[in-house]
């Protein structure tokens, strides 16, 4: 009887070790990813891009998917911390996902990567719509590109494209530049240009377009130029992260060995620079880079340590925020000179850029305006590559009480003098007056 | 006609209010004294903010209507005290005396609380 | 109505026809010699007796809605006055007086502390005090509840003193039993109805009472008492402002008449310099007694006064006419002068302000009409029917000239005042329905001088032919009895007949007047607003608590600082029972935080979610009569939303929303009105229900109209909530979408024709004269046709609408914010 307990502890550690591998907020990086593939060869034709992926710690689960049996969630928990789409093909998905399970696995909090080709089904075009990402309409049509295509030694429809229109950023792509250009071969996509949660990573050539290679043009095709985006990337306001890609082929070992040269360049690299961009960008997608947060959100008077439910006017008072990056394995603390507060009431009356002491604590001190009102203390910090941090903490600032104001002013003294002489005087005369004979 | 006849009238106006003024009596005069006491600190103030402005306008307000309050309770006073008042023939100067120690005493609580 | 039988004491003769008066008299007269009471003694009894009933009636005639319903407080603002009760209460007198409240108007904030009248709440904090220390536990709620009949009930004790003062005891007696169930006050006094105007009668009353008093007596304590009853009076309610008008008139009137007296100088000029200086002890009232031109009247007769009578003296004291006339020549002409120079000085330099349009719209009527719409939109201020003065005053009506003419035939300075107080308020309640409580009191003790004077002259003559006929005889003795006895003069009988048959009608009417206001009471202005009743099929009563199901659901249901956004008014009660954050509410002291709610309410929901978003609301709350035939619903008020909004922002334009004129919500509706973000969150749903048996579905019984739009579609909110009888709705505010810029993911490339189609030509479709707008709307018609077909047969996704840039609008929105 004495001993149940302690089998039932035994019995229980094993979970507690699956529970703190698991995702959670205060490690990002995910750990189980779910691949749906649509054929089981894919697994082995783009076996460097996932043991690159599972060298880092990530347990991959391939399934078909079409497998019945998958499913995201069970029981409400998500058995998945990320999702890879390699199923370009895939009319319909088995188990219960389906893409309103896919868009909410995202609105969650999750991260997906998907790939496409010219064979992309309506599902996944679907699914890269919900992202804010529109998939060329013609089914049949492919980036053809005669200016910047790989030479190769067959003349082939110049639908390989080389490409090194690379977006200029270092979270994304990690500190080493990609010397040589990235293979794809695939279908293009739109983004709408007001919409600011999706990037381009990978653009096209201006003189690229998107049509039927093996048709002839009967009108001028609608997607050109680079506002073909072959490679984009979506950070949703939840911080998801998701990464669309028009060429499930660029993944493939294939293009991760060959060799490249682009049109109209004599250099010729020994090694495109598709492994190097694609792992690169995988560790951002996963939240290996580029993830902020932030934490211990302080505000109070100046010369005081707890934080006051309302400030009056003209107070002077400090703000204090930490904010720390996750380097893949830790919190490192993040240094920036730009984040700045904004003191919010339906438009900013003071704004200030944060100091910082280095270490991730970020400060600062100023006075609260003479207006009243619910005020808002707002930091929205939002870089390229970098989660968006968006803080907003309520404040009511009252105005002066009854007792507040100056008292004793020298220019009223007059008045003073006059109002006790008055009554001084209303003493005097009450004496005169009734001891008067 | 004009100038010469307004200061002759304003001449023989003075004479002849001073020498019915000195026929009053006593506590009168002694009311009348507090009167012009009250009403000159009244425009003394009322000058001085001419000059300075109004900043402290409550401050500003008390002294004034303290003066001016003053004033006025103290002329009714007199006008309750004065034997020659047919109305007030009844009412005892006592009484007429608390009532205006009350409404002075109010006044001035009230004086120091808009002060500040 | 005068008590007449029991002054009488001798007993009755035996050989008198034993009929009921004289039996009843007989027994009372006994009753009272029993207590050995003297004549003087009796009548004191009597009348006490007849005021503490009195007392009671006024209280126990404004419990109906305690007993129907329960006990609660009704309206909008006692709402506001409940809830700033209680905080006083909880927190202290001097928290309440800096109170900022941060939970309305959101963002602005309110500074409750400085933007109210607080008699009424220290009144009802010091009741609920008292009553703790003396170990009664009772709630503030029903403290509240019961303040105004409680102050009904005292307001008709100082109408007594007040007619004794002004007339007789007798005419006091009837004052009070009139006032304590005249519906003119009782509308804003039952219990429940916990308002600023309760206490303030009360306080108007006594302020005139004791100035009145002071007017006569010429003392100095009472002159002291009326200071401090208007000192009441200004912190219970904005109307102080007729008060110091009305007496600086009437002191006018009297130096114009010759009627002055030192007794007039004495009160006036006590009354008005502490008064004053007691009034601007309140925040909210300030400086305004010396500032602004409302109260520039009183000022300028105390001027006048102390150059009166200063002339006055130096005449009495000259004893020479002729030096005196110089002497006043130049006075007057110096004064006059110096007068008029320094007010025109102040008004043209605006430092003393001119008339606010509240007081303003009282001189001239049509001025809030065309400058001040939200003034205008309250039903309360609109002019006064002739039914509304018949309901309210019944037979006071017309006994209101009757006691003129008694006044005028008795001429003092006492009945000059109430003659005054009379005119002045019959003319403002003619021009505003709200102010007839305001002219309540002067008609009840008008008429009650007509009543008294006539009753009395009635009775002398009943009983003076009794008392020449039979010395011995109580009042009691029959007319039979009298003839019986052989009256010298043949006229006489008639007389007293006429007399008694004339006292019979009176004793008639005034029960006439009794049960119709009784029935007033109960019918009218018994009814909380809060809960609305109505008659069943069966004629059962069907009772709807609709609003405050609502209000504990956004109080149980929503985050703490969740912020609610509906029309201003049911800001009060949100706050109060909701206690949600509320973004404009009914104090509607920032006009263009108004209009911008007003705007986004008729915008369409694109442009309104952007105004939401803006204001971090959160939940938005509509009322919505068309399923119970409520009419006070937001789609009726939908016309000042329009006109308020359009008048601070003039991208909403009221044509958009009529058609020939009116507002329709049926199928000939205006678009814009068909897809307005009020029409959307009214009839969400709505298209699907049967309201009656015999209609269509979606038939809308508050306006009698099948709707246009049936198939109404949200994007950017959800329903959260419709209560039972469908009369309160919420809906939630969504989110913006995770992972796209629109709500919705659209397809990037734009849906032209419906683009320009929707956003252009549907805005001045109903306009379309110019031939511009006809060729727009075709070549939209077939872009759309065109491009609906090729979307249809290669993309599944249903509805695309390019949403317009609406970021473009938030700018010149920000600029116009401001506080006023």
């Amino acid at each position: 009887m004495s001993r149940l307990p302690l089998i039932f502890l035994v019995a229980v550690i094993p979970f507690l070790s699956t529970l703190c591998t698991s995702f959670s907020p205060e490690k990002p990086s995910d750990r189980r990813i779910l691949v749906l593939l649509d054929d089981l060869a894919l697994q082995s034709s783009h076996s460097l891009f996932f043991d690159s992926l599972s060298s880092r710690g990530y347990a991959l689960d391939f399934k078909l998917a079409d497998d019945p049996k998958i499913g995201l969630k069970r029981y409400g928990q998500y058995l998945y911390d990320g999702l890879i789409l390699f199923a370009p093909s895939a009319d319909r998905f088995g188990g219960n996902i389906d893409s309103a399970a896919i868009v909410d696995f995202i609105d969650v909090g999750h991260d997906l990567i998907i790939a496409a080709d010219n064979s992309a089904s309506e599902r996944i075009r679907e699914i890269a719509t919900e992202c804010g990402v529109d998939f060329d309409d013609d089914q049949a049509a492919m980036v053809v590109d005669h200016t910047s295509y790989a030479v190769s030694d067959t003349e082939g429809d110049h639908t390989l494209i080389a490409s090194d229109d690379f977006i200029q950023s270092e979270v994304l792509l990690g500190s080493n530049k990609i010397e040589a250009p990235v293979l794809f071969q695939g279908i293009g996509h739109s983004l709408n240009p007001a919409n600011s949660l999706v990037l381009k990573v990978l653009s096209a050539s201006s003189a690229a377009y998107s049509a039927n290679p093996k048709t002839k043009l009967s009108s001028p095709p609608s997607l050109t130029g680079s506002a073909i985006s072959l490679v984009s990337v979506v950070q949703a306001r939840n911080n998801a992260r998701v990464l669309i890609s028009g060429s499930l082929s660029m993944f493939s070992n294939r293009f991760f060995r060959s060799e490249v040269q682009k049109a109209g360049s004599s250099i010729k690299h020994a090694k495109s620079g598709n492994e190097q961009f694609l792992t690169e960008l995988s560790k951002w997608v996963f939240h290996e880079r580029g993830h902020l947060k932030a934490v211990n959100v302080r505000h109070n008077k100046v010369g005081e340590a707890n934080e006051p439910s309302m400030y009056r006017i003209n107070d002077d008072l400090e703000y204090a925020v930490e904010i720390y990056e996750w380097s893949g394995k830790s919190w490192e603390p993040y240094v920036a000179n730009d984040v700045q507060v904004q003191f919010y009431m339906m438009s900013p009356y003071v704004l200030k850029t944060l100091s910082t002491d280095q270490k991730g604590l970020y400060f600062t001190a100023f006075k609260v305006p003479d207006v009243y009102g619910v005020f808002q203390f707002k930091v929205e910090y939002q870089q390229l590559g970098y989660t968006s941090l968006s803080l907003s903490k309520q404040i009511p600032v009252r105005p002066f009480r009854h007792n507040e104001y100056e008292r004793f002013l020298t220019a009223a003294f007059p008045y003073y003098g006059a109002s006790f002489s008055m009554m001084a005087g209303f003493f005097v005369f009450t004496f005169a007056y009734l001891y008067n004979k | 006609m004009g100038k010469s006849s307004t200061t002759k009238d304003a001449q023989a106006l003075f004479q002849s209010f001073r020498s019915a003024y000195v026929a009053t009596p006593t506590n009168l005069k002694i009311i009348d004294l507090y009167v012009m006491f009250a009403v000159f600190t009244a425009l003394i103030q009322v000058v001085y903010m001419a000059m300075v402005g109004t900043f402290p306008f409550n401050s500003f307000l008390s002294g004034v209507l303290s003066c001016v309050g003053t004033a006025v309770l103290a002329v009714c006073l007199r006008i309750q005290v004065n034997k020659e008042n047919k109305e007030f023939k009844d009412l005892p100067p006592e009484r007429a005396f608390a009532d205006f120690v009350l409404c002075n005493l109010v006044l001035h609580l009230v004086i120091m609380n808009f002060l500040g | 109505m005068e008590a007449t039988n029991g002054t009488g004491k001798s007993p009755p003769t035996p050989a008198a026809k034993p009929d009921l008066l004289s039996t009843s008299s007989a027994f009372f007269s006994d009753f009272l010699k029993t207590l050995k009471l003297k004549t003087k003694q009796q009548e004191l009894l009597i009348r006490v007796a007849i005021l503490g009933l009195v007392y009671i009636l006024a209280f126990s005639t404004r419990l109906f809605s305690v007993l129907r319903y329960e006990s609660m407080i009704h309206e909008f603002d006692p709402y506001f006055n409940y809830r700033t009760t209680l905080f006083l209460t909880e927190k202290g007198f001097y928290e309440f007086w800096n109170w900022f409240d941060y939970e309305s108007w959101y963002p602005l904030g309110r500074i409750v502390g400085g933007t109210l009248y607080p008699g009424l709440m220290l009144t009802a904090a010091v009741i609920y005090w008292s009553l703790r220390f003396l170990r009664f536990a009772v709630h503030i709620r029903e403290v509240c509840v019961l303040t105004a009949p409680f102050f009904a009930s005292n307001t008709t004790i100082v109408a007594y003193f007040f007619g004794k003062e002004v007339w007789d005891s007798g005419a006091g007696l009837v004052a009070a039993a009139l006032i304590a169930i005249c519906p003119g006050y009782i509308s804003r006094s039952v219990a429940g109805s916990y308002d600023n105007e309760g206490v303030a009668i009360f306080a108007l009353l006594l302020t005139f009472y004791l100035f009145v008093k002071a007017v006569n007596t010429g003392s100095l304590a009472w002159a002291l008492g009326s200071a401090f009853g208007y000192f009441y009076m200004v912190s219970a309610w904005g109307g102080y402002v007729f008060i110091i008008n009305l007496i600086p008139l009437y002191v006018l009137v009297l130096l114009i008449t010759g009627r002055y007296s030192m007794r007039l100088y004495v009160a006036y000029n006590c009354m008005y310099v502490l008064g004053m200086l007691l009034a601007m002890q309140i925040r909210f009232v300030g400086f305004q007694h010396v500032q602004s031109g409302e109260h520039m009247a009183a000022m300028g007769v105390f001027f006048l006064m102390q150059v009166f009578y200063f002339l006055d003296w130096v005449k009495h004291l000259l004893n020479d006419s002729k030096l005196f006339q110089a002497f006043l020549r130049i006075t007057v002409t110096t004064a006059v002068g110096v007068g008029a120079v320094a007010m025109g000085v102040g008004t043209a330099s605006g430092y003393i302000s001119p008339w606010t349009g509240r007081f303003y719209s009282l001189l001239d009527p049509t001025y809030a009409k065309d400058h001040i719409p939200i003034i205008a939109s309250v039903s309360e201020h609109q002019p006064t029917a002739w039914s509304s003065f018949m309901f309210d005053f019944h037979i006071l009506l017309f006994l209101f000239p009757a006691g003129l003419y008694f006044c005028f035939k008795r001429l003092s300075d006492a009945t000059i005042f109430i003659v005054m107080y009379g005119l002045t308020s019959m003319y403002f309640a003619g021009v505003m329905v709200r102010l007839i409580l305001v002219a309540t009191p002067a008609v009840c003790l008008i008429s009650a001088i007509a009543v008294s004077a006539t009753i009395k002259n009635l009775t002398l003559l009943v009983r003076a032919k009794s008392k020449v006929a039979n010395p011995g005889a109580g009042k009691g003795a029959s007319s039979a009895k009298a003839s019986s006895k052989g009256l010298p003069d043949q006229s006489m009988p008639f007389q007293r007949n006429g007399a008694i048959a004339l006292l019979v009608g009176a004793f008639y009417l005034l029960s006439r007047y009794a049960t119709h206001c009784t029935w007033v009471t109960s019918e009218a202005y018994s009814s909380p607003s809060i809960v609305l009743a109505a008659r069943g099929a069966h004629g059962q009563r069907v009772i709807f608590d609709d609003y405050r199901e609502a209000y504990f659901w956004l109080r149980q249901n929503t985050p703490p600082d969740a912020k609610v956004m509906s029309w201003w008014d049911y800001g009060y009660q949100i706050t109060a029972m909701g206690n949600r954050t509320v973004i404009v509410d009914n104090n509607t002291w920032n006009n263009t935080h108004i209009a911008t709610v007003g705007m986004a309410m008729s915008s369409y929901e694109d442009e309104a979610y952007d105004i939401m978003r803006s204001l971090d609301v959160d939940y938005v709350l509509v009322v919505f009569g068309g399923v119970t035939g409520y009419s006070s619903d937001d789609i009726n008020k939908f016309l000042w939303m329009v006109r308020i909004g359009g008048g601070v922002f003039p991208v909403i334009k009221e044509p958009d929303y009529l058609v020939n004129g009116e507002y329709r919500v049926d199928k000939g509706a205006a678009p814009k009105m068909l897809n307005c973000l009020m029409y959307k969150l009214s009839y969400y749903r709505f298209g699907e229900l049967t309201t009656e048996y015999g209609k269509p579905s979606g038939y809308d019984r508050a306006r009698g109209v099948e709707i246009g739009n049936k198939e109404v579609k949200l994007e950017y909110l959800e329903e959260a909530f419709t209560t039972s009888n469908w009369i309160v709705r919420i809906y939630k505010v969504k989110p913006p979408n995770n992972r796209c810029w629109s709500q919705l993911c659209a397809s990037t490339r734009l849906d032209f024709g419906i683009w320009l189609h929707v956003n252009v030509v549907a805005g001045s479709m109903h306009s379309a004269s110019s031939t511009l707008n006809w060729v727009l709307f075709c070549a939209s018609f077939i872009i759309t046709v065109f491009e609906q077909a090729f979307i249809i047969t290669k993309m599944p996704l249903a509805f695309k609408r390019h949403r317009s840039s609406s970021k473009a609008n938030l700018c010149p929105l920000r600029a116009i914010w401001k506080r006023e």
